[in-house]
């Protein structure tokens, strides 16, 4: 190498991009958000060379708090019962690039507030100017009506849709098809079953182009490693031409508010520990490849967004 | 080029002497060419032949190691860039930086602090390796003292960064039996900066922007007998670091430019941002990260991400099948049933215990696959889960017969009824809807 190389051409062969995936729909796009975001269409290794997107930075909201961990329900205190409130800090005042919007009330027992579903949808895309993440149920009988609300609700602004896995999947990729959104496909930190699934989708009609790996991602220091190494896989392999697995991809850890270190730390310390625990995951997972990372304290928003300019 | 075991092979005497410790010339190629033997172990090669070979199969990153005694920190001899190609050897030292500008008092509480931060996790301590002492005071001695406080090496690795050639000398008398890193070679000083680091046998860092003045620069220190180098590359940015590091480690493996073969020096004081510094240098490849003083939330969080990073990915980190008590379980406990993923474990395990419901977790053996994993690959079976019933003893554990299983294993209940005898309850699939659950339906 002389002076003046050029740092990240080394590898020999071209890669192949990875796919790109429209979230969101402007009123041009027959939608009503102020912007939209096309996501993926890069070759290099993340932060070594150019790329058309940014990493986007989601916040989590949910239409009930019964789950949510007592760290960010301190924190954003009365937000908590507001989702459509809770949104429009999520962007005005947290600056998250998208919402996540997860309707955690379906997964109480008994539910049946379907309706509450649809109003909640309006609501919140009326409180919000960006593009939606929408985490649909996770019970196999109320899949179908769940997604059909949510993307009913949305139709025309291109949802990113969640979250479809091997044993159920039908239900939003109707809901996506019907609805014109994109879809989550989540599988356990497994290349080949990551690979399956969006084979899957494809055959039920799911358009590549709408279609966002979630290789789901374990806490950091509770397995977080292996997803960091699967997202590094599939990178890879897309790179390397295989077409199920170049979809960009999301990483949204669901339990990096609930470890030990978090809920253990010092009560002047516990929103810092949180932070630091989910910046870790968030930032090492942009390294591994995501496109979209999700997380649930407000402050790591901003924090994350520093760091991407840094 | 890295050569194959084959390649080597054919240069060798093939007489399988046994002289180099291996039973066979080819088990002795097969170690050369994974980096793990050394040439010279063969007493019946030609120098030429040496010289080939020794070229083509020492390390590809030159194994650096700062500070003597318990604390060291050695970095380099790594292999892959990727970690799940094979694994990541050796994690970057974090060492705390101080100033010769700062009180006496202060610099000694934060050496304390490096000395005694110690974050317990999954059976191991995990620690801050050491002290960098800056020379900002434009005075050798003042920076000799500075270091002299910070123990001089005996006691935490240190490293020393100055400009001043002088400084370095003055700073040396004191600390040079300890091995610390002198940083940094620059265009202008690498001469005698070099020589410093021949006569007291320390490592050397070189600073230049961009992989060919590096390499150019550690070319001129190695001829000068500085041996034991490291790579500063000063980035601009973060993610300029990841995009030159990323560079210098592609190099140094493919071995297309040996004087890139050298731990990396990142300096993330430079940045306002230093958790997203400390876990780029984590991720990509550092060998020693100098750092500012850091909260113990950073500390923590940083310390896991290296444990994590630097994990075998060959070894999944399983935990061993059995009962464990949770929250000082009676005869009417639950018991439940889960899997010895480290994942799965321990994420139910920090759920059940700020639950405070006493229970028995009870987890078998599915090669330290996920339940969702376990069930599709048919390592979680009826079967398995009836032999473990017994093995373990749960049956003189509790008086009743009801097993709640993970609602991943939902089409497993009929099965592990009949094959168990015991009735099942199926459970929720997130563990952290686990609490609730057993508050709603555990009657014992």
């Amino acid at each position: 190498m002389k002076e003046g190389d050029d740092v990240t051409s080394n590898s020999e062969e071209p890669r192949s991009p990875i796919q790109e995936v429209r979230l969101g729909a402007t009123r041009a796009e027959g939608g009503t958000r102020e912007v939209s975001y096309v996501i993926g269409g890069w070759r290099d290794l993340p932060f070594t060379g150019n790329r058309p997107d940014r990493p986007l930075v989601a916040l989590e909201v949910c239409d009930d708090p019964w789950l949510l961990p007592p760290v960010v329900r301190d924190y954003v205190g009365d937000l908590a019962d507001n989702p459509d409130e809770w949104a429009r800090a999520a962007e005005r005042t947290y600056g998250a690039d998208l919402v996540r919007l997860n309707f955690t009330s379906t997964k109480q027992r008994g539910f049946s507030a379907f309706g509450e579903i649809t109003r909640t949808m309006e609501r919140v895309l009326a409180a919000t100017t960006r593009p939606l993440i929408v985490e649909g149920s996770s019970e196999p009988d109320l899949d179908s009506e769940v997604f059909r609300r949510c993307g009913e609700a949305g139709e025309g602004e291109r949802l990113l849709l969640g979250t479809a896995e091997a044993d159920r999947y039908r239900s939003v990729a109707a809901s996506a098809l019907a609805y014109g959104h994109a879809v989550i496909a989540q599988s356990p930190i497994d290349i080949n079953l990551a690979k399956q699934l969006n084979i899957l989708l494809r055959e039920t009609g799911v358009p590549r182009d709408r279609i966002v790996i979630d290789p789901y991602t374990g806490a950091l220091g509770y397995g977080f490693e292996y997803s960091y190494s699967v997202m590094e896989r599939i990178l890879l392999a897309a790179f390397a031409g295989d077409a199920d697995l170049a979809m960009p991809m999301i990483s949204a850890p669901a339990d990096t508010l609930s470890v030990r270190e978090v809920r253990e730390a010092a009560e002047e310390d516990r929103d810092a520990m949180a932070v630091a625990w989910e910046f870790y995951t968030a930032y090492s997972a942009f390294v591994a490849g995501a496109s979209i990372v999700c997380v649930h304290h407000p402050l790591t928003v901003k924090k994350l967004k520093e760091a991407l300019e840094a | 080029m890295a050569m194959k075991a084959l390649d080597i092979y054919k240069l060798l005497p093939k007489t399988n002497c046994k002289k180099c410790g291996y039973p066979t010339c080819l088990a002795f190629a097969m170690k050369l060419a994974a980096g793990k033997a050394e040439v010279e172990a063969c007493p019946d090669l030609d120098p030429a032949t040496k010289a080939l070979l020794g070229g083509a199969t020492r390390p590809p990153i030159r194994l650096v190691q700062v500070g003597v005694g318990e604390r060291a920190v050695a970095v380099g001899e790594e292999f892959v860039l990727f970690r799940h190609e094979k694994t990541f050897y050796h994690p970057p030292g974090i060492l705390v930086q101080v100033s010769d500008t700062w009180p006496e008092e202060q610099v000694r509480s934060i050496v304390e602090t490096v000395r005694d931060t110690v974050v317990h996790r999954v059976g191991m301590d995990l620690v801050l390796n050491g002290v960098a002492v800056r020379n900002e005071s434009g005075s050798p001695d003042r920076f000799a003292e500075t270091v002299a406080l910070a123990g001089g090496g005996s006691a935490l690795p240190l490293v020393l960064i100055a400009d001043d050639p002088a400084s370095h000398e003055a700073a040396l008398a004191v600390a040079g039996h300890y091995r610390p890193l002198v940083h940094a070679a620059t265009g202008e000083n690498w001469q005698d900066l070099a020589a410093l680091a021949k006569r007291y046998g320390c490592p050397l860092a070189v600073r230049a922007a961009g992989p060919g003045a590096l390499a150019a620069l550690a070319r001129s220190c190695a001829d000068a007998g500085a041996q034991d180098l490291m790579l500063d590359p000063v980035p601009g940015s973060i993610q300029n670091y990841i995009a030159v590091a990323t560079g210098i480690r592609e190099a140094a493996i493919a071995r297309t430019e040996p004087a890139l073969g050298y731990p990396i020096y990142l300096d993330a004081t430079r940045f306002r941002e230093i958790d997203a510094a400390l876990a780029a240098g984590i991720l990509k490849y550092a060998g020693i990260i100098v750092a500012p003083p850091l909260s113990p939330a950073t500390v923590t969080a940083a310390l896991t991400l290296r444990q994590n990073i630097y994990t075998d990915p060959q070894k999944p980190i399983q935990v061993t099948p059995g009962v464990y008590p949770i929250n000082d379980p009676g005869r009417d406990a639950p018991v439940l049933l889960s899997v010895n993923f480290s994942l799965t474990y321990f994420t139910l395990l920090g759920y059940l215990e700020a639950s405070r419901i006493p229970c028995y977790l009870f987890v078998v053996d599915t090669e330290g696959l996920s339940v969702l994993t376990a069930v599709a690959g048919g390592k979680l079976t009826a079967t398995l889960v009836a032999d473990s019933l017994r093995n373990f003893g749960v049956e003189e554990l509790v008086d009743h017969r009801v097993l709640i299983i993970p609602g991943y294993a939902a089409p497993l209940s009929g099965k592990i009824e009949d094959a168990t005898g015991w009735k099942v309850m199926v459970g929720p699939r997130d563990a952290a809807e686990l609490a609730e659950y057993l508050e709603k339906e555990w009657v014992a």
